[in-house]
């Protein structure tokens, strides 16, 4: 197969050990969730009514930014409004800009990774540092994040001891992970203390009350928002819920999604600046309101970033998420980035990246079709290299002519000794076949075995 | 979805045109809304178990330590006992919510709100009043009232939350519900659940991430209260 996804999976897991390592981490994630949604009577019924609140949202979207934007003000908070990326940017740099800033702290934001903020912030003289401590990796690093809660979960303790080691001097050979993460604590609290912004995204905006809803385990999002004088909170349009109440169901999910923690070490409902501070507030468009106008595709927007779509994904956990070149990678990612037209060509395939087994679909705590999405990319904007989608016309050709059909599938059973052998000789075949077998023949059409069935019944 | 190029230069005072970027922001996605999808309405969430036990139960399960619950006049003792036997001579302070709980002793201070936020770096335990505690996720609920200096919560090694015993809910439907009028009233509000914690590196869980190492809930009854008529003052 020559898709994007499939050629660069081999690069970022390169071996079959990182691959199994990678896989048995991640379904450690989709095993905890289980555990965890299994102790909540009411999960699937919490799952339901997620869903039809982020309908309603979306639906009223317009009033509730306009609430949320008055109950915010009337709170001190300043908010601004970005149509895209670029716009987002700039807001962020002149308010730094006019208050001298030059250092800032940040805490995870997928909005911020999707508008690139961190590189256009660098490349603009500021010192940006992450605080998530797997952000923190990835950014000592410089590589993206690979998961949406876990950033460096394609990472051993030994990759990130010798990070470790060659950027902020831990000892060599140091890999225990107590150790490290004591390490970054040290290096991190000096810049929290002496950082003059701090930069957060939120998970939920509260329209009632004009509040933000942050939530983290390492508390890093209250550090970098409750030290500095400046909070600039960065958020997509789609954040906006209507009340606290609402925010109730959403959160009973989110962790227990993530995680399977029954709710995160800290949430964190902000109203307005603290003492002396100041609050900005970015609403950022880029690309939602016109999958908002579209009426399949904006269910999306109901996504509440909890990774359990990744997790339970055989194509991610196979490939990981540096495979998908997207900010927001697996499941989601491959039906967002199309959607919201990231300009990078192959990921128009990634709709293609799919088994279509619905695992996703399953485990979405707001109930988003993802594989029914993925179907309908497939459908709407095709994307297939020339090779298969000119294989693909022929099966649907003889699919439609029975008696083709018959010849066709004899001749394949009388050569199928042969196949398992040709397909190893070069060419897309033989990728292909490099981690599958072939399997055993059955013998029989299923046509020919449905008519022995039919008569063994009859003589029973 | 498009992400910038670093190379560019930044463009002009963004925040003036941010108003026709309003504009044409709500335009777009008032025009895609049909305001007709109706609200759900509340969650009829199942009536479970909100005692004492349960609470402790979830909490020690996500790192934290449940204490007591005490009686009102053990209170004090306790807290400060809990308190000096982890700061090991280290800062104690507690919030003014939670110091009105307490005997008056030399060895803890006051938090002053008005005092800068990183002059509460080097704390050894912060004592801070719980509003009300959900037993369904070991969550205690503080209130920007409570805790002015929120960055304490944050900074201290050890926090050490004083909940009235009664104050427990079953599920975070009713703990929202039963949050006093002015919860959002004070810049924070603020759901704990056990200290903070990371599993970032290859799954490991360890605590104390960037804030608190340990964080304990000492659970107390508010009958012969002499500050109960503390809600009633305000
Ligand atoms: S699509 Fe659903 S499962 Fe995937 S991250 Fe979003 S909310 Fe979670």
């Amino acid at each position: 197969m020559t898709l994007a996804l499939d050629a660069r999976a081999r690069t970022t897991l390169p071996d079959a050990a990182s691959r199994a390592r990678h896989d048995t981490a991640v379904w450690q994630l989709r095993e905890k969730r289980d555990a965890a949604v299994g102790a909540v009577p009411d999960f699937e019924a919490l799952r339901t009514r997620a869903a039809a609140i982020k309908d309603h949202a979306l639906d009223h979207l317009g009033e509730l930014l306009e609430r949320f934007e008055a109950r915010a003000r009337a709170a001190g908070a300043v908010v601004h409004w970005a149509p895209d990326a670029r716009a987002l940017c700039e807001i962020v740099t002149s308010l730094l800009r006019e208050r001298a800033v030059t250092s800032v702290v940040k805490s995870k934001s997928m909005l911020t990774e999707e508008c690139g903020l961190n590189p256009w912030l660098e490349a603009h003289g500021f010192d940006v540092v992450d605080t998530d401590l797997g952000e923190r990796i990835v950014q000592l690093g410089k590589e993206p994040p690979s998961h949406l809660i876990i950033p460096a979960i394609h990472r051993t303790r030994g990759e990130i001891g010798a990070l470790f080691h060659r950027e902020i001097g831990t000892p060599a050979g140091e890999s225990d992970p107590e150790r490290l993460m004591a390490a970054a604590r040290r290096d991190l609290r000096a810049r929290f203390l002496a950082a003059q912004a701090g930069i957060s995204g939120a998970n939920f905006a509260v329209a009632e009350s004009g509040s933000l809803v942050l939530v983290t385990n390492e508390g890093n999002a209250d550090l970098g928002t409750a030290l500095p004088p400046i909070h600039i909170a960065c958020l997509g349009i789609e954040k906006v819920i209507p009340s606290l109440d609402d925010a109730a169901v959403f959160l009973r999910l989110l962790a227990r999604s993530a995680t399977g923690q029954p709710i995160s070490a800290y949430t964190t409902v902000l109203t307005g600046p603290h003492r002396g501070g100041e609050l900005h507030i970015v609403l950022v468009d880029n690309g939602r309101s016109r999958l908002l106008a579209h009426p399949e595709r904006r269910r999306v927007l109901r996504c509440i970033r909890c990774g359990a779509c990744l997790n339970t994904c055989p194509v991610y956990r196979q490939a990981g998420g540096h495979a998908y070149r997207t900010p927001v990678v697996g499941p989601i990612g491959a039906v967002l980035a199309p959607a919201i037209g990231l300009p990078s060509e192959d990921s128009r395939t990634l709709p293609y990246a799919s088994s279509l087994c619905g695992s996703c679909t399953a485990v979405c705590p707001v109930r988003i079709d993802l594989h029914e999405q993925l179907l309908a990319w497939r459908r709407d904007a095709p994307a297939l290299p020339r090779g298969l989608a000119w294989g693909a016309r022929v099966v649907a050709a003889l699919m439609e002519r029975p008696r083709a059909w018959r010849i066709t599938t004899r001749l394949v059973r009388v050569a199928w000794p042969l196949l398992g052998v040709v397909s190893r000789w070069g060419g897309p075949a033989a990728a292909w076949r490099s981690a599958r077998e072939l399997p055993e023949h059955p013998g029989a059409s299923f046509r020919e075995r449905w008519r022995q069935r039919a008569a063994r019944q009859d003589v029973a | 979805m498009s992400r910038v190029d670093r190379a560019s230069a930044p463009g002009p005072a963004a925040l003036r045109r941010s108003s026709g970027a309003r504009v044409s922001m709500l335009q777009a996605i008032r025009s895609a809304g049909s305001r007709t999808v109706p609200h759900p309405g509340p969650h009829p969430a199942p009536s479970l178990d909100a005692s004492w036990a349960t609470f402790a139960g979830v909490l020690a399960g996500v790192g934290g330590e449940p204490c007591g619950p005490v009686t009102r006049a053990e209170l004090s003792a306790a807290a400060l006992g809990w308190a000096r036997d982890r700061a090991a001579g280290g800062r104690i302070v507690a919030e003014p919510s939670a110091a009105v709980l307490l005997e008056a002793a030399a060895d803890v201070e006051i938090a002053d709100a008005s005092a800068a936020p990183t002059s509460f770096a080097d704390v050894a335990v912060a004592i801070v009043r719980g509003e009300l505690g959900v037993a369904e996720c070991g969550a205690v609920a503080v209130l920007g009232r409570d805790a002015p200096q929120r960055a304490l919560l944050f900074l201290a090694e050890r926090v050490l939350l004083l909940l009235p015993a009664i104050r427990l809910v079953a599920d975070l439907h009713r703990a929202f519900s039963a949050l006093p009028a002015d919860a959002l009233a004070h810049h924070h509000l603020t759901w704990i659940s056990g200290p903070s914690k990371t599993a970032d590196i290859e799954q490991t869980l360890v605590f104390g991430a960037h804030g608190p190492r340990a964080l304990a809930v000492l659970g107390f009854s508010e009958d012969d209260d002499p500050a109960a008529s503390r809600d009633a003052d305000r």
